[in-house]
């Protein structure tokens, strides 16, 4: 009943997405935009599959998705380190609370030159912008998460004999998973921008770059197709999230 | 031996003011006793098994414990609280395997043991369940083997059965008379209900409203092993909950 139930609801979610593909054919074979602008679905998603069998393609992808995940793999580390930190000691809870206040709202694509001009064009600027955007929603979902744990969660375990440091570690970081589950999720959706804009504003390979490269040149086919290829490994690594994040929450109650 | 000597606790409150909590309890509980703390919700008997964990320090006064002066908490007092306080994300089975693991007892060991104890709390079967798979009851049946797993000599059970059904309440009292005839174990014991504190103790401690002080100390003579069916027919039983009961009355 309930997998039926599911399935009804993924078949009603991709009425939408149907809906959005077959106005974009309707646009085209109406003639109510040049065909040199918007080129019709059919076009781009044979296009694509052209594409997802190239070996060029496939390194920009391969390079979109290192830095995406070594941007985000930093900024989860750093991020969580921080964060449990912080509910941890109060001198680090003091320095970086003021600091994350102030730079969180900063939109930090705006560091993207700077790091042009000191780490280079190539991986690590790029890591860097990723990383920069990413670590905040992290840091202070562990922050947050880390300090409102039920204090006879701890108790217990101190209780046992183990150390405040090791009761941070074993305990009050794995009480606040739901909560650092939910910044990581935030932290991976910015990854997942960031990396792409930042390919998009001077990169000389990735799916971004193709996109612009493709753009300047009108065309129009090749612009659509990193675009997609980015939204599907947007869907694939949020369901490859969620499912990770069930099952190491499958011990906390629903809501969480 | 827990000697608690005239501590008090003053907690801030929002707007700033001071609120006594506790005032002047001075306590002596002897090893395998069982001593129960009895009062009326906010009169601190909370607070004071909390400070006599280390969980909390006192405002002023000191509690030790074998001579030694409570500074934090150690493995020698082990809490079991009305909430259960589980690890959510661990099995029944890693929650009583937790504190034996931190302390570098080996995994088999500690596999061994913690099923043991589950068997002993009877939760045998249950071991690879979620805590939030289970009645409330059970939950309280994992916490009390997780604390008895690291041999703690001295119990600090703080209302451990406040949240379960009377039926359930019943034979977890029975269980936990049951577990304390084994090795006697010193407890420390907070509740509301007199029955339960007459049932369960060698002495009741009734506390006054806040800031709770110490009413009156009854000792209660009762004959041990106790079987509840022949001691509600008996009469120093029934003697003991109507004079506490009176005492609780006429303080409100």
């Amino acid at each position: 009943m309930i997998r039926a139930g599911r399935l009804a609801d993924t078949l009603i979610g991709l009425v939408p997405i149907a809906l959005i593909l077959l106005a974009w054919q309707a646009v085209h074979s109406a003639g109510l935009a040049p065909p040199a602008l918007l080129p019709s679905p059919a076009a781009v998603f044979t296009r694509l599959a052209q594409q997802l069998g190239s070996p060029a393609y496939l390194e920009h992808a391969a390079a979109t998705l290192y830095r995406l995940f070594a941007g985000f793999g930093l900024a989860l580390a750093v991020g969580v380190a921080l964060g449990v930190a912080a509910t941890g000691s109060r001198a680090v809870g003091a320095v970086t609370g003021p600091i994350v206040r102030v730079l969180a709202p900063v939109p930090k694509i705006a560091l993207y030159p700077a790091f042009i001009l000191t780490l280079g064009f190539d991986d690590a600027s790029k890591i860097a912008a990723v990383f920069v955007d990413a670590v905040f929603p992290i840091l202070i979902a562990t922050r947050q998460g880390t300090a409102v744990v039920e204090p006879k969660l701890a108790w217990s375990a101190r209780a046992a004999g183990v150390s405040p440091a090791r009761c941070l570690v074993t305990v009050v970081l794995p009480a606040a998973l739901p909560s650092v589950l939910t910044g990581a999720r935030i932290g991976l959706v910015i990854s997942c921008i960031v990396v792409f804009l930042a390919e998009m504003i001077t990169s000389t390979d990735g799916l971004g770059h193709l996109l612009v490269r493709a753009a300047r040149n009108f065309q129009t086919v090749d612009m659509f197709v990193p675009l997609i290829t980015i939204s599907l490994l947007g869907l694939t690594l949020n369901a490859a999230f969620n499912a990770l994040r069930a099952r190491l929450l499958r011990g906390f109650p629903e809501e969480s | 031996m827990i000697a608690i000597d005239a501590v008090s606790k003053e907690f801030e409150t929002k707007g700033g003011r001071r609120h006594l909590a506790i005032d002047d309890i001075g306590l002596a509980v002897a090893d395998g006793e069982f001593v129960s703390i009895l009062g009326p919700s906010g009169c601190g008997k909370s607070t004071l098994l909390y400070i006599v964990g280390g969980f909390v320090p006192p405002s002023r006064g000191s509690v030790t414990v074998g001579g030694k002066p409570v500074t934090g908490p150690g493995p020698d007092r082990g809490p079991v609280f009305q909430e259960f306080a589980l690890f959510p994300w661990k099995t029944v089975l890693g929650n009583v395997m937790y504190g034996l693991q931190q302390q570098g007892v080996g995994r088999t060991q500690a596999r061994e043991r913690a099923r043991a104890l589950l068997a002993m709390v009877h939760l045998e079967g249950y071991e690879s369940f979620y805590p939030k798979e289970l009645s409330g009851g059970m939950k309280q049946r994992v916490a009390i083997a997780r604390t008895l797993a690291y041999r703690p000599s001295i119990l600090l059970m703080d209302e451990p059965f406040g949240a379960l059904d009377a039926h359930t309440r019943t034979r977890l009292q029975n269980d936990l008379t049951e577990i304390w005839e084994r090795d006697r174990k010193t407890v420390l014991f907070v509740t509301h209900s007199v029955e339960e504190a007459v049932f369960l103790s060698d002495r009741v401690v009734v506390m006054t409203r806040s800031p709770g002080r110490i009413k009156e100390i009854v000792t209660i003579d009762l004959p041990r092993p106790r079987d509840r069916v022949t001691l509600l027919l008996e009469r120093r039983y029934q003697d003991h909950v109507v004079a506490i009961e009176r005492m609780m009355d006429a303080q409100e």
